[in-house]
């Protein structure tokens, strides 16, 4: 599974949202019985939404990518970047005169 | 002569002065913004749900929450804005008003699950 980091943090912290949406609806079930009225969700839920929603940003955060810097000067924006032994580079030798081995094995 | 020297100084002055970035680049940071908002304003609209927020209360904590991501986005880029984006307006308000849409959707749409069903 080729999931980074963030991606999993972030599937943790829908989880964890999710569950505290169930269990508000359980919670809203129970004042339905006792005849309470809501004044708002339990101490447990606001924990995890909280946990839910720093996890949540965390992997919004990290997942989408790195910025890019726009300075055309800057080192990652080079239009070309030669390595420095160009001087000592041979495209064209005598070697290519020579039968090569791959065309021996076809003859054989 | 000397007049001529000063135009000529001056219009090289405005060449220097002349905006020039890598439109790719700034595009692709544009991208990650948008992705990060649109996520997190429907995070933030969950969690308004789940909380039960009605009326203003959604809306202050929408702004909230998207006060929060620019603030974590400036930081993402190191609090260098200029080296990444060409205006502070790209990092803390562009989709600001599309992420307030999908706020809208889901948090009624959490609210209606978790408080009415």
């Amino acid at each position: 599974m080729g999931f980074s980091v963030g991606f999993v943090i972030g599937l943790v912290g829908v989880l964890i949202l999710s569950h505290a949406a169930y269990s508000t609806s359980q919670y809203r079930g129970l004042l339905k019985i006792t005849e309470d009225e809501f004044s708002g969700p339990p101490f447990s839920v606001v924990v995890e939404l909280i946990v839910g929603l720093v996890l949540c940003m965390w992997a919004a955060l990290t997942v989408p990518g790195n910025f890019l810097s726009i300075h055309p000067h800057s080192d990652e924006n080079r239009m070309v970047s030669l390595p420095d032994n160009l001087d000592f580079m041979i495209f064209n030798h005598r070697g290519k005169v020579f039968v090569t081995e791959i065309d021996m094995k076809l003859k054989h | 002569m000397a007049g001529h020297n000063e135009s000529e100084k001056k219009s090289s002055d405005a060449l220097d002065d002349l905006q020039t970035f890598r439109a790719e680049n700034l595009q692709s940071n544009m991208k990650v913004i948008y992705y990060s908002r649109t996520f997190l304003s429907i995070i933030g609209g969950v969690v308004a749900g789940i909380l039960g927020f009605t009326g203003l209360t959604g809306f202050v904590f929408y702004f909230l929450v998207m006060a929060i991501t620019s603030v974590a986005l400036i930081a993402k880029a190191k609090f260098s804005i200029h080296t990444y984006f060409d205006s502070w307006n790209r990092v803390v308000f562009d989709g600001f008003l599309g992420g307030l849409m999908s706020f809208v959707l889901f948090w009624t749409f959490a609210y209606d699950i978790v408080h009415i069903f």
